[in-house]
């Protein structure tokens, strides 16, 4: 409640207040109270067409939509009466009998909400006898998204999220009457960077995702927040993952990510590209360590490290500013980045510290930053000046610590081995595998975002802290643990900035 | 024929151009207004005169104008609702090809009256011709200056143009209208907003039905008490009665409000032809419950019909002959209701297709007592649900023609 | 096979835009004067209209695909619309019907294989004190008896 004019009313018997201008299935839902809709959603405008929230106001005769009443002052609102009752049951009557009886194959059983509506009102035998209507069950609209038409319940929400969030209006209701449906324009299929968000959306299992199709079930699904690491936004997201289960070999862990509402930073959404980052999670990664670009199975991490500190050491103190480089990453968390410059900067007096990052893309006008890390603000804020290496440069060390794959970005592979094969000793630190695994005496694999507890600072300014949704794979340590370790090995002392 | 001598619809198709209506009066009452009338005493007036909207909802017209906000720079609308499309009704129709410059007339004096520059007339698409002649009429009134930028030297202006539909019976819905006149499907809005503060594109507009408006000037001319003594206390002026079916003089009556119903089918319409006799009528438009014999001395005027358990809606009636076999009639109409549902909310889209199916089921392959009841129940579920009156027209007729037939659907069903 | 006007269509097109105070409300006027053109609109013909009017091609075929007078194939050079509401139903017109399908030899929602005629079923005309009616090419035709209804079809026939 923002102290706007706050307008209190009653909900089933309970003292509600509310913000002036909020409806009644937002005041209730703040409430704690659940009304049942399908076509409302708090990031769209009214719709009021699926009658499923209508309830009781005192004093008016009939039932009224909650999405669409806005709440007035000593209003008397009943959601639960015998009349708003027996109104749900006739709506979802009406929608069960033009439904499929899909839910064995269905990617949205156990979260769907004409499954919970229809189990909690107890309509479990059908009335219809008369032949449903028959419609394509698999339409492709674009991005990889299936739609079934005989599932969907025409609450228009996919329509109004293409017309109203991204304005690309890709989707449009065809047909009339009963024979109405969701469709595109052939030549136009849905193509825009949020079409993921169709997916979370939809209250049934009409729109699918191929990336997520027959794939698993909901409920096997641990269900943990995050923040988003691939763009400077922070968009607050759900890891979805299969943590509790064996997985058979090559089986992914994380299903899907999706959106988690957050006012401050992404309302409702998230892109596409946060919803790919799933793939950041568990393809390519490296689970172990790695000696000359030979993975060596129940080595742990910690050992590695003691070849790093061991590393450091042979170098003699008075060359060490010089001569120990070090390329970071603004994927780091805030802590991780405290910890650097306690170790790196403070406690060995570096002074060859750089940072590769992914480059910059374009910004779009929704939510994506044209930054494609998640942490350039705590970069600074850590007190870092941030600065590519020169090939020069990274030739010139006698230890070579490199944290991420990012060079790969700036600079050609044999470039890269060129520079590296000068260097004496050098480690890599990388979530992922690729050409730089074997330009390098050891690599150490590390957590990716997800698998982490940490904080980032996004683009406006805006702290947020998040805890690991899943964890790391293997060997595979936090950057976080792993500098921890090395200030330990080398007897640096961190005071406040260890890691937790 | 109404009484005073004073008649909206000239009894021929000759006497609709602008010469033939300014030999009559025409255009005089719409001077008197503009030149020394203020516009909230042509409310007032209008408001007084219990002038009720004559395309179903009956709603009083002057506290519709009412409604609007004064003042202010944002542009009104007047949109004149032509999309006749309520089974048995043909007044508007006739009012179009006979009186368009009575129609224009009033139009003008409710531009005034609201403070609205802009009307548009959307004509059902299937009335494409039948606008022609409006078009003309429109031509004529702006070549002699009462459409355009200085109506009778005045400093009003009004610009009028016809819309066309494309074919669809939901359009006769007022949000329903402004969608389809601002391009889009004609699906109904959420209300509120009404269409009076928030309308043809978002700006403030006034909808009536073209019988409505063209009424206005008779009011203006005579006075509301005059109008008020052609009818009745709650409902004034004469009105023009739809007549069809099994009746020997098929047409548009204009009769004062509450003119009893078997008055209109007997006296005016002739009564059924010889030898048949009536089984039982609709009194306004598809939408509006049947009637059996014994209910038909009923007053047609909006309060009367309400209190009969129907409605006078459009004044459509449909006088249905002994022989007739009610069965057809429910397919007829369960038919018309999935046919022209928008498609939009839940109710009307499913239970207009599902008892669609029923009915169509039992006819061809026979059922039972229980597929009656189920369509009264399913007909229930729409009634108060459903995003706009469509979902009532549909459920009401049905569930009467069921309840005061229900022997014989029974029997017609029974195999 | 794109879709351009012919340039009274076009003239037609431009004077309903300059009518609104809003672009897309020229929508139903454009597709009522392209339709007349051409016959029927065309996905390509769509397109033609969504970007002359500033509007995605799923918003016109929202609005062509949900009015019936709107037609997305071709039709018969004459489309015989016969009314079978409640009026014109008590006034024969399923006779009318079926003696129409007998002589065309096609049912309702079918074109004459000479592609001349066209027979559907609509809902009420607002004519009903002329019932039975129809409608060919926007002119009202009732009461129809089998009579005139087979004179009409030769005069269809004949005008081809």
């Amino acid at each position: 409640m923002n102290g706007k004019n706050p307008v209190g009313l009653t909900i089933d018997g309970l003292k509600v207040q509310a913000a002036e201008g909020t409806n009644i299935l937002r005041a209730a839902e703040q409430a704690g109270i659940d009304i049942p809709h399908f076509c409302y959603h708090p990031g769209l405008e009214v719709e009021g067409s699926c009658r499923m929230c209508l309830v009781e106001i005192e004093g008016l005769p009939k039932l009224e939509l909650a999405c669409s009443t806005v709440v007035r002052e000593r209003m008397v609102v009943r959601t639960a009466t015998d009349r708003v009752r027996e109104a749900r049951k006739d709506v979802l009557e009406f929608l069960l009998a033009e439904h499929p009886l899909d839910c064995p194959i269905c990617d949205k059983a156990g979260e769907c909400y004409l499954q919970d509506y229809y189990d909690r009102h107890g309509l479990y035998a059908s009335r219809m006898v008369e032949p449903r209507e028959r419609r394509d069950k698999k339409v492709p609209i674009g991005r990889g998204l299936l739609l079934d038409r005989e599932r969907c319940v025409l609450c228009t929400r996919c329509i109004r999220f293409l017309q109203q969030v991204t304005r690309t209006g890709e989707l449009g209701m065809f047909e009339r009457a009963v024979h109405s449906e969701v469709g595109i324009f052939d030549a136009t299929p849905v193509d825009n960077n949020y079409s993921g968000n169709l997916v979370d959306v939809c209250p049934v299992g009409a729109i699918t995702s191929e990336d997520f199709r027959f794939k698993t079930r909901a409920w096997f699904l641990a269900r943990r927040p995050s923040v988003c690491p691939h763009c400077s936004r922070g968009c607050a997201v759900v890891v979805e993952s299969v943590t509790n289960y064996p997985l058979a070999k090559g089986e992914r862990r994380v299903y899907r990510v999706t959106a988690r509402e957050n006012p401050s930073v992404n309302g409702f959404w998230i892109c596409d590209l946060g919803r790919d980052g799933r793939h950041d999670v568990d393809d390519g990664r490296h689970c172990a360590v790695m000696k000359n670009g030979v993975p060596i199975k129940g080595l742990s991490w910690q050992k590695a490290v003691a070849d790093v500190a061991a590393s450091i050491r042979a170098v003699s103190s008075p060359e060490r500013a010089g001569r120990i480089t070090v390329v970071l990453n603004s994927r780091l968390t805030c802590e991780e980045l405290a910890l650097a410059k306690g170790l790196l900067v403070t406690g060995l007096g570096l002074d060859q510290v750089f940072f590769a990052d992914q480059k910059p893309g374009s910004a779009d006008s929704l939510l994506l930053t044209a930054d494609r890390t998640p942490n350039g603000k705590g970069v600074l804020e850590a007190g870092f000046s941030p600065r590519l290496p020169g090939l020069d440069e990274l030739a010139a060390a006698r230890v070579l610590l490199v944290f991420g794959t990012h060079l790969l970005d700036h600079f050609g592979e044999g470039e890269i081995a060129r520079a590296l094969a000068a260097v004496p000793s050098k480690y890599l630190f990388a979530a992922h595998t690729g050409p730089l695994d074997r330009l390098v005496d050891e690599v150490l694999p590390v957590a990716v975002p997800a698998e982490k507890s940490g904080t980032y600072i996004n683009v406006e300014g805006l702290r947020q802290s998040f805890v690991r949704a899943l964890r790391p794979p293997d060997e595979a340590a936090p950057e976080g643990a792993i500098l921890s370790c090395l200030a330990s090995s080398l007897g640096v002392s961190l005071g406040d900035a260890d890691a937790r | 024929m109404a009484e005073n001598g004073f008649r909206l619809l000239p009894g021929d198709d000759e006497s609709w151009r602008l010469e033939a209506y300014l030999r009559r009066g025409g255009y005089d009452t719409a001077r008197k207004v503009l030149t020394s009338m203020a516009p909230a005493d042509v409310v007032a007036e209008v408001r007084k005169a219990f002038l009720r909207g004559r395309g179903g909802a009956g709603f009083p017209a002057g506290v519709k104008w009412g409604f609007v906000p004064q003042g202010g720079a944002v542009p009104k609308y007047l949109c004149v609702n032509a999309d006749e499309a309520e089974p048995g009704t043909f007044k508007d129709r006739l009012v179009l090809l006979r009186a368009p410059h009575q129609l224009l007339e009033g139009i003008l004096i409710t531009a005034f009256a609201v403070g609205i520059r802009t009307a548009f007339v959307y004509v059902r698409g299937e009335y494409a011709r039948v606008a022609w002649r409006l078009e003309e009429a429109i031509a004529e009134a702006r070549s002699a200056g009462y459409i355009g930028p200085h109506v009778f030297g005045t400093d009003f202006r009004l610009d009028v143009a016809v819309h066309q539909g494309a074919g669809a019976y939901i359009c006769g819905e007022e949000t329903a209208l402004l969608e389809s006149l601002e391009g889009r499907r004609g699906q109904p809005r959420v209300r509120p907003p009404f269409p009076a503060v928030v309308g043809l594109f978002r700006s403030p507009t006034v909808i009536n039905n073209v019988e409505t408006i063209a009424t206005v000037p008779q009011i203006l001319a005579r006075g509301a008490n005059w109008f008020l003594g052609r009818g009745l206390p709650k409902d004034g002026g004469t009105r023009l009665y739809c007549v069809s079916g099994a009746v020997r003089r098929p047409g548009a009556y204009e009769l004062p409000a509450g003119t009893p119903l078997r008055e209109i089918i007997e006296v005016h319409a002739g009564g059924p032809p010889e030898g048949r006799s009536i089984k039982a009528v609709i009194p306004g438009g598809l939408s509006a419950p049947l009637l059996t014999p014994g209910e038909i001395d009923v007053p047609m005027d909006v309060e009367s019909l309400a209190r009969a358990g129907s409605m006078l809606g459009s004044a459509g009636i449909i006088v249905i002959p002994d022989g007739t076999a009610m069965l057809d009639v429910l397919l007829v109409t369960a038919r018309f209701y999935a046919h022209e549902s928008c498609g939009k909310c839940t109710p009307c889209r499913i239970g207009t297709s599902w008892i669609l199916k029923i009915v169509g089921r039992i006819r061809s392959a026979g059922g039972s007592p229980a597929d009656l009841d189920l369509i009264l129940r399913l007909a229930d579920g729409i009634r108060g649900k459903a995003l706009c009156p469509l979902g009532e027209g549909a459920a009401m007729p049905i569930q009467a023609l069921i309840t005061k037939f229900r022997d014989e659907l029974e029997r017609a069903v029974a195999r | 096979m794109s879709y351009a006007p012919a340039p009274g269509v076009l003239r037609k097109i431009e004077e309903a835009i300059g009518l609104y105070p809003e672009k897309s409300a020229a929508l139903l006027p454009i597709l009522h004067a392209v339709q007349d053109g051409a016959g029927f609109i065309s996905p390509e013909t769509e397109a033609w209209v969504a970007a002359k009017l500033g509007l995605q091609p799923a918003r016109v075929r929202e609005v062509v695909s949900f009015y019936t007078m709107f037609r997305r194939a071709p039709a018969g050079r004459s489309t015989l619309q016969v009314c079978h509401n409640v009026s014109c139903a008590l006034a024969g017109a399923e006779d009318i019907l079926r003696f129409i399908s007998e002589k065309l030899g096609i049912g309702p929602g079918e074109t004459t294989p000479d592609g001349a005629i066209s027979l559907v079923t609509v809902e009420c005309l607002g004519n009903c004190d002329h019932a039975p009616c129809l409608q060919v090419d926007g002119v009202d035709h009732g009461p129809a008896t089998r009579e005139t209804v087979a004179t009409l079809i030769e005069e269809l026939k004949a005008h081809g």
